[in-house]
């Protein structure tokens, strides 16, 4: 994802529904993690989403490289391949193998855990095999504290992949934003249901 | 059970050389044959089921013998069933009701299809039944039944994502019955004695055998379907070819119920056919896409009518219409439906498969009542 800031003025990526001055406030993250060399034949997507939820509730569930259903949809099933070396530690180099459901382009996906930065709440994945069309996906889900009046958490998640043969750029943004934007729904949702159900709102909200 | 015989033959026979409802020209009185419209209709079907080579059974099928009365109003005009001395106002003839909803993302759409459409269609149909009472002048027949079961098939639709509310026990639920990005089909019949009815949402198929022919009652709600396409970009949504042709790359037809997070770009909407019964009428076959992705129409209504001639020229006529209650399957259409399900498990499907055969054939008792 290019990113060309004219002067000192603040161009927010169309479509992610930030403000330039929240948008201001994560640039740091963006640019330490959100940036690809995206070569030909390649494209890559930023998302954003608002939760009003403490970012440690969030990122306890973001982290979840072993449970990624909790959050995100079209997934039947999900098992970490065992390490011996690792135990039940969650580390990079850790694969998962997610079957996903029915109805959809794809039956089941290996995916890689890159990143798990607890301190910056960063989290990376890549898929390295699999029955779908997302060849050389790498992802990466941050979460963020926004200043200012109530909680605000904001999730970026960013990715770059393959465009496949027979498609476009256009294409294979719209299939993965798709996903990506209905599992960051389901996020908000769990992670806002989790809060609520654990202590009151805040008076602000 | 009090009659053996859907129409009689000459009735049919009259069916059958008419060019429509207007030209039947039977009355009540006339040389003791009784209308097409008087003449009771015995459900006879089978329903066969299986999981298949997928993980998942997410399939649900619904057969509901005598679910309720269609107002005649609905299947012919007043002038015609006047012509016929027959009462327009009151006269409702017993009609059976056959579907199947082929869920996707999940099983609980399609098991909650099965249960509630029925229960909604009877609801309006009844209460059509008392609006058409007022009407005086004639409406076209098809739109009564588009606006029945369009409206039907989007109160499901809202029931499923919580935006209506639903009875659950005796509590009023509005939360939805499923997640967002699970859906299914629905392909429904209405079988009475005088017409078939099909209402079609999503990729499961209808199709009539008649005079060894097959006879599509249902056009499969696909992505790359041109109106369908088009309707789908007219409101910025986009159809990818993403295995298959996918409306955000991601959904293989392009109407069903459920799947909002695809709102509004797939719909609710059901197209619908009304189909007059003819003498040539074999039987009915309602499938998903288990069943049609690997079975061609002409190949399916030929097996079908072959297995329930078979079973009958070895059971004998009278066996299954003396051993079978009403309400239960009937042996032959069950070989039937048997048969396509086994056929398309050796032909290689993927899916769950999911086949109702509805024998339209008159079976003659032993003894005739007519």
């Amino acid at each position: 994802m290019d990113q060309q800031g004219a002067g000192g003025d603040v161009e927010v990526p169309a479509g992610l529904g930030l403000t330039a001055a929240e948008y201001e406030q994560l640039r740091p993250t963006v640019d330490a993690h959100h940036r690809y060399a995206v070569g030909e034949g390649q494209c890559s997507s930023l998302l954003a989403q608002r939760i009003h939820a403490p970012p440690a509730a969030v990122w306890a569930i973001v982290r979840r490289f072993d449970c990624p259903q909790v959050y995100k949809h079209f997934i039947r099933s999900c098992a970490v391949r065992p390490d011996p070396d690792a135990g039940d530690a969650l580390r990079p180099g850790r694969l998962r193998e997610v079957c996903v459901i029915s109805g959809l382009p794809a039956s089941t996906s290996t995916e890689r855990l890159d990143h798990l930065d607890d301190a910056a709440r960063v989290f990376g994945f890549s898929i390295t095999g699999g029955e779908h069309r997302l060849r050389n996906y790498r992802s990466v889900t941050t979460v963020s504290e926004l200043a200012g009046p109530g909680i605000c958490t904001v999730v970026l998640e960013s990715y770059a992949v393959d465009v496949p043969d027979g498609n476009t750029e256009d294409d294979t943004r719209l299939f993965a934003d798709t996903v990506i934007r209905l599992n960051l729904q389901k996020l908000k949702s769990v992670a806002e249901a989790s809060t609520s159900s654990s202590a009151p709102p805040p008076p602000s909200e | 059970m009090a009659a053996a015989m859907c129409v009689d033959d000459e009735a049919a026979s009259a069916a059958a050389e008419s060019a429509g409802v207007d030209k039947l020209d039977l009355g009540a009185a006339a040389g003791g044959k009784r209308s097409v419209y008087l003449m009771d209709c015995a459900p006879v079907w089978g329903c066969a089921s299986t999981r298949g080579r997928s993980a998942e059974m997410e399939d649900a099928c619904a057969a509901a013998p005598r679910f309720a009365d269609v107002p005649v109003r609905l299947l012919a005009s007043r002038r015609d069933l006047d012509g016929l001395g027959l009462d327009a106002g009151a006269l409702r003839l017993p009609a059976h009701l056959f579907g199947v909803f082929d869920g996707h993302g999940g099983a609980e759409v399609a098991n909650y299809c099965r249960e509630r459409l029925q229960v909604l269609l009877r609801q309006e149909l009844r209460l059509l039944g008392e609006d058409l009472g007022q009407i005086s002048c004639d409406v076209d027949m098809k739109e009564h039944w588009d606006e029945l079961f369009t409206g039907c098939f989007q109160r499901l639709d809202d029931e499923v994502s919580g935006q209506a509310s639903r009875l659950v026990g005796a509590v009023q639920e509005s939360r939805p019955v499923a997640a967002e990005n699970v859906g299914s089909t629905a392909v429904v019949a209405v079988v009475c004695s005088s017409h078939v009815v099909v209402a079609n949402c999503g990729d499961s198929r209808a199709v009539l055998c008649r005079g060894k022919e097959p006879v599509e009652l249902s056009i499969d709600h696909k992505p790359d379907r041109k109106d369908e396409r088009a309707r789908i970009e007219a409101l910025g949504g986009k159809v990818i070819q993403w295995n298959g042709y996918r409306v955000s790359g991601i959904l293989a037809m392009s109407r069903s119920i459920g799947d909002r997070y695809l709102k509004p770009f797939v719909i609710p909407k059901p197209e619908v056919t009304v189909v007059p019964r003819a003498k040539d009428d074999d039987c009915l076959i309602l499938a998903s896409d288990g069943l049609w992705d690997v079975v061609s129409n002409e190949e399916a209504c030929k097996a079908a009518r072959r297995q329930i001639q078979l079973w009958h020229k070895n059971n004998g006529v009278t066996s299954s219409l003396c051993d079978e209650g009403d309400e239960s399957n009937d042996p032959a259409a069950q070989a039937a439906a048997d048969y396509l399900m086994r056929l398309a498990l050796k032909k290689g499907t993927e899916d769950n498969i999911t086949v109702i055969v509805v024998d339209l054939k008159p079976r003659k008792k032993a003894k005739s009542n007519s």
